[in-house]
């Protein structure tokens, strides 16, 4: 009796989605099989590894204070990031306009989006500050300043989806569709987003991030159960790509950003950072994520060589 | 892994003899698929026959013990399924080939990761001790050294003689790597001979399954598979293939733990590792090899371990402690929230992030989160009492400033008055808005306001009162005839049994003529209840835990005096609540309900309702959600039993399957329907409320939703729902499902009663 192994591919597939211009633009997606189970099926386009840039420079980090120095504005971060981190794209992160916070007006943070995306050449994605109405103001000034550029805008949600679906429509950008850890309101999301108008071809999904020791339990299961969904049982409405900006998450948690002097034990404050970063960017690409946008450039560098092992090392 | 009796068919011998008894072969099967039966009354199955269903009948994978742990009894792929059973291990790789101090010092630093999170203590469990070159006495010394820092030795090695020598070094505690197609004879012959599971490697996935084919035909099924190839791709390849065959395949020859070698494919790549681990956590590694282990790889590898495998149906709880932020000693303020993992961590990190001295206080709350714990009335002036009795915080503390969350300010003066002492003030709503209200101190001028109204309510309390003094207290009760009449139920009658669920306090407007003692809405509501065709009122007057007794008291001397004696369900967290309202029940029409028991901390509402004579709800379930049917069941015969010996009749105990929201339980919703059919078969009587299903579904949906699974509950025998009698599609599929059931005679009318 012998074993006759079952490797085959699934009965749906992910969509695929473009973003970036020219030969840099990255596709995301196309897999017809669970996430990095290229045995039961050959890989499409390979997950990949944003790095993120911020438009005021990176506070209480010293370890990104130092990779950044020297840089005055956010486009030499941007220029600074694409040379020397190795990633796959940038994601343009405003914090410093949370009105809550800096509370720097659109039209500065706008500036700042413009040159820094003069500055680089790589497909960019664009998060706001996490404040509903500010983003929804600031990505309509990126999203018009920057048409053509093919961004990835982090920005609609259940509350905002009909004025934000616009920015896709006009302006001919991707969107990534925003929901928490919740599988019906996910696909529910998406369906509003085709019932106002935009493509399939044109939505991502990030359905939720948790710095993982932090109910990354409820994103493993959400990640399962969509990519399930979409690729065992076909739903076309699940069928997205996802993305996971999970930065801001992993550099807020104790084990990240603990002093050693608070935590003797632990060691190295920027080694646990990246330790973080890193099982947290290897979890959700193991449970389906088909990008990660991480802060540190050693990170970046560690997930991408994860990546790549795990796409060129099946072959016999 | 149960038996479908289709299977069983399908092997048996079909000749239709009837020497088993049975008219047919289908007959005898179906029987012996549910377990009533023995396959040995039927002389003509084959013996392959009766092996294979043996086999199919055992769990689909092994549970192998390495030294105290245990590894595998994995019954599902994905954690959502149900549940992931037995944790990975970690294990550090020491291998002969490095200096002794090298080794040594390894060996001493593995055990300096030793530290408790969330209630789990965290520790490198398994020492992976390698051979290179075969020195077999180096071999077996190095063994004996990682035994003696107590942890599971694995022994790596490929030749006999150093297993044979390690072994006899470490002993029965061991686990032995590992046999391959060419030593497995000798390996085997070791692994028997010390007790000692044994790893199985090759070098393809066909000679592995062979080679545990061979192993398994001389009796071994101690097994575990190594499953490390040279590269990170083809080893997932083989971890996924193998737990997928058994899980999915139902090929239990891969049913086992896997080892999965990560040292070997990082190529000392620290961070890689660590990518790598996060990985195989996730994907079917049971023992997971490290080069190293070091805090920075600890921290995100074991909270990501202790995440994936949390029950996904029970909540992560932290222990109910004190828990002193930012340097507080004796003389900071307390704030106290729930023990659910996720609220503890948010309000722990928010609170440290405002720099100002407080004593977290975490209440053991089920592991809620803060408003479902207080829907619960698991989280309240009593177990908030308890709490700080418990941990004995006033002889701990001085300050006697408590802050409790704000989205339960409504409690505030619960607690106030169940602390006499503190200055209870409610914190901020959300846990975003704690640093700045902690760095305002925002707590003292509420603690000033606080203090000034409890020395004035001081003077108005007067403690407790007996019931004669209650009944005396009473508004007098409001009569108006609002042209409703309830007729009773006819004698007999096998229509089903629908209890109004409109009158709750979740409503704001209810709770308010509850507080303010107003009739208007509450005859109102029941008054069209009653007009829609209810059976019973549900009356749900909260936690209600000052003045419970007097609330319910009038509440059900307001509805019975006013609507004909309409039976009633008494419905409320407070137990001396429930035991006045029956004091003051007319049984025109029967026996009061209690709503609700359970088989865990609401226990005592059954033996309330026993001594009470009263008709008692009991949830199949134990604070919290059952896991399955098999656990509903097991409720419902605690409670069943326990009924039973209080003297109570068995259809005076109404069972709750508890149904389930279908966003976010859409897995669930057959176990709750396949609960029901049990209880029907088992002539037990059922209730539930119906309309969880849709809850959070938009308006439209919510009564289509509802009305289809009222139709299925009742297609399964449920015999009573609480649900809103005011919808009319949820009653037109009653009375049409009591049609089609034969419980009602059909005229072409029979939908206006
Ligand atoms: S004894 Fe066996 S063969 Fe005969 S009827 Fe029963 S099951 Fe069938």
């Amino acid at each position: 009796m012998a074993y006759i192994p079952e490797g085959a591919p699934c009965a749906g597939r992910i969509r695929t989605v473009t973003f970036g211009t020219g030969e840099g633009a990255i596709t995301l997606g196309g897999q017809n099989a669970m996430p990095l189970y290229g045995f039961d099926a050959s890989f499409a386009n390979p997950p990949r590894a944003g790095i993120a840039v911020t438009d005021l420079p990176p506070e209480n980090l010293p370890e990104l204070t130092r990779f950044y120095e020297g840089c005055e504005t956010m486009a030499q971060r941007a220029v600074r990031a694409r040379e020397r981190s190795g990633a796959d794209f940038l994601c343009l992160c405003f914090p410093g306009a949370d009105p809550g916070g800096a509370n720097r007006s659109v039209e500065a943070c706008t500036a700042d989006a413009v040159a820094a995306a003069a500055a680089v050449d790589v497909p960019l994605a664009v998060v706001g500050c996490g404040n509903l109405q500010k983003d929804e103001l600031l990505l309509t000034a990126i999203a018009e300043a920057l048409k053509g550029r093919n961004l990835l805008l982090f920005a609609a949600r259940s509350e905002n989806y009909q004025r934000i679906a616009a920015l896709a429509r006009d302006f001919g950008h991707k969107i990534v569709a925003q929901t928490a850890d919740d599988v019906n309101l996910a696909k529910q999301l998406n369906i509003m987003l085709k019932g106002v108008g935009v493509s399939y071809d044109s939505i991502v999904m990030n359905v939720g991030t948790a710095a993982v020791g932090y109910g990354y339990d409820y994103v493993a299961s959400t990640y399962d159960r969509i990519r399930l969904a979409a690729l065992e049982q076909s739903d076309e409405d699940l069928q997205m790509p996802i993305a996971a900006p999970i930065y801001a998450d992993v550099w807020s948690v104790k084990e990240a950003v603990a002093e050693e002097a608070d935590e003797p034990q632990w060691g190295s404050r920027e080694e646990r950072g990246i330790c973080m970063e890193a099982a947290t960017a290897a979890a959700d690409l193991t449970a389906g994520a088909d990008a990660v946008i991480l802060s540190h450039p050693a990170s970046v560098q560690t997930v991408r060589r994860f990546i790549r092992e795990l796409m060129e090392g099946g072959a016999d | 892994m149960a038996l479908k009796g289709i299977d069983v068919f399908k092997l048996s011998p079909k000749l239709n003899c009837r020497e088993c008894g049975f008219s047919t072969c289908m007959a005898f099967c179906m029987k012996v698929a549910q377990g009533d039966m023995s396959l040995e009354k039927c002389p003509y199955f084959s013996a392959d026959a009766v092996e294979k269903l043996q086999r199919q009948a055992m769990p689909p994978m092994a549970t192998v013990k390495a030294g105290p742990h245990s590894l595998g009894g994995e019954t599902v792929l994905y954690r959502h399924e149900k549940t992931l059973v037995h944790k990975n291990l970690f294990a550090v790789a020491v291998c002969t080939r490095v200096p002794r101090e090298k080794a040594e010092e390894k060996l001493r630093k593995l055990q300096s990761i030793d530290y408790t999170r969330i209630g789990e203590r965290m520790q490198v469990e398994c020492v992976f001790v390698r051979s290179h070159g075969g020195d077999e006495a180096r071999f077996a010394e190095l063994a004996g050294q990682a035994a003696a820092a107590g942890r599971c030795v694995i022994l790596h090695c490929r030749e006999a003689s150093c297993a044979a020598a390690a072994l006899e070094a470490v002993g029965s505690s061991a686990v032995l790597d590992a046999a391959t197609p060419d030593n497995w004879e000798e390996m085997n012959d070791l692994a028997r001979k010390y007790g000692v599971p044994l790893g199985v490697w090759a070098p393809d996935i066909q000679q592995l399954y062979e080679t545990v084919r061979n192993l398994e035909q001389k009796g071994n099924k101690d097994l575990l598979l190594d499953v490390t190839l040279d590269t990170a791709a083809k080893t997932l390849r083989n971890a996924v293939l193998v737990r997928r065959a058994a899980l999915k395949g139902g090929d239990r020859t891969f049913g086992y733990p896997s080892i999965v070698n990560i040292a070997e494919l990082a190529h000392g790549d620290i961070r890689l590792q660590t990518a790598y681990a996060a990985m195989f956590i996730q994907r079917y590694g049971s023992v997971l090899v490290m080069q190293d282990m070091d805090y920075a790889q600890a921290l995100p590898l074991y909270g990501l371990r202790q995440n994936i495998f949390t029950d996904p149906q029970k909540p992560m709880k932290v222990e109910s402690a004190i828990y002193p932020l930012n340097g507080a000693d004796e003389n900071s303020p307390c704030a106290i929230t729930v023990d659910f993992a996720l609220t503890y961590f948010l309000v722990r990190g928010e609170l440290e992030r405002s720099n100002e001295k407080v004593n977290l206080i975490i209440c053991d709350a089920a592991g809620m989160s803060v408003l479902t714990a207080w829907a619960a009335g698991k989280l309240s002036a009593e177990s908030v009492k308890k709490t700080l009795e418990n941990l004995a915080v006033e002889r701990k503390i001085r300050s006697r400033i408590l802050i409790i969350p704000g989205k339960v300010a409504v409690m505030r003066r619960q607690i106030q008055q169940a602390l006499p002492g503190w200055t209870v003030v409610a914190g901020p709503g959300e846990a975003v808005q704690l640093p700045q209200y902690m760095k305002e101190k925002a707590y003292l001028t509420a603690a000033h306001a606080a203090a000034q109204e409890t020395a004035a309510a001081q003077k108005e309390q007067s403690g407790e009162y007996t019931f004669q003094e209650l009944l005396e207290r009473l508004p007098p009760i409001h009569h108006e005839d609002l042209g409703v009449h309830y007729r009773g139920r006819a004698p007999g009658s096998r229509a089903f049994t629908v209890i109004g669920e409109r009158i709750h306090c979740i409503s704001p407007v209810i709770r308010r003529a509850m507080d303010e003692r107003d009739p208007g809405p509450i005859l109102k509501r029941a008054a069209e209840q009653i007009a829609a065709g209810a059976t019973y009122l549900d009356v749900n007057i909260g936690p209600a835990a000052s003045d419970g007794p007097e609330r319910m008291m009038w509440a059900v001397k307001l509805l019975q005096e006013n609507f004909d004696s309409v039976p009633l369900v008494l419905d409320t967290a407070n137990q001396k609540a429930i035991e006045a309202g029956i004091r003051v029940y007319d049984r025109t029409h029967g026996k009061p309900v209690v709503n609700s028991a359970d088989a865990g901390s609401r226990r005592c509402f059954l033996d309330l309702a026993a001594a009470n004579d009263a008709v008692c709800i009991a949830l199949c379930s134990a604070d919290g959600i059952a896991r399955d049917v098999g656990e509903r069941m097991k409720f419902c015969h605690e409670l069943l039993e326990r009924g039973l010996h209080l003297g109570m009749a068995s259809d005076d105990l109404w069972f709750d399957p508890l149904f389930l929201v279908v966003k976010g339980m859409q897995d669930k919703q057959a176990d709750v329907l396949e609960t029901l059919r049990l209880l029907s078969q088992e002539g037990l009587k059922s209730t539930g409320g119906v309309s969880n299903v849709s809850n959070g579904a938009p308006r439209a949906v919510r009564p289509v939703m509802d009305s289809a699974m009222m139709a299925m509950a009742m297609m399964q025998g449920m015999t009573c729902a609480i649900v809103n009698p005011c919808d009319s599609r949820m009653m037109e599929t009653i009375r049409s499902c009591d049609v089609i059931l034969n419980r009602v005679v059909y005229s072409d009318s029979y939908l206006e009663l």
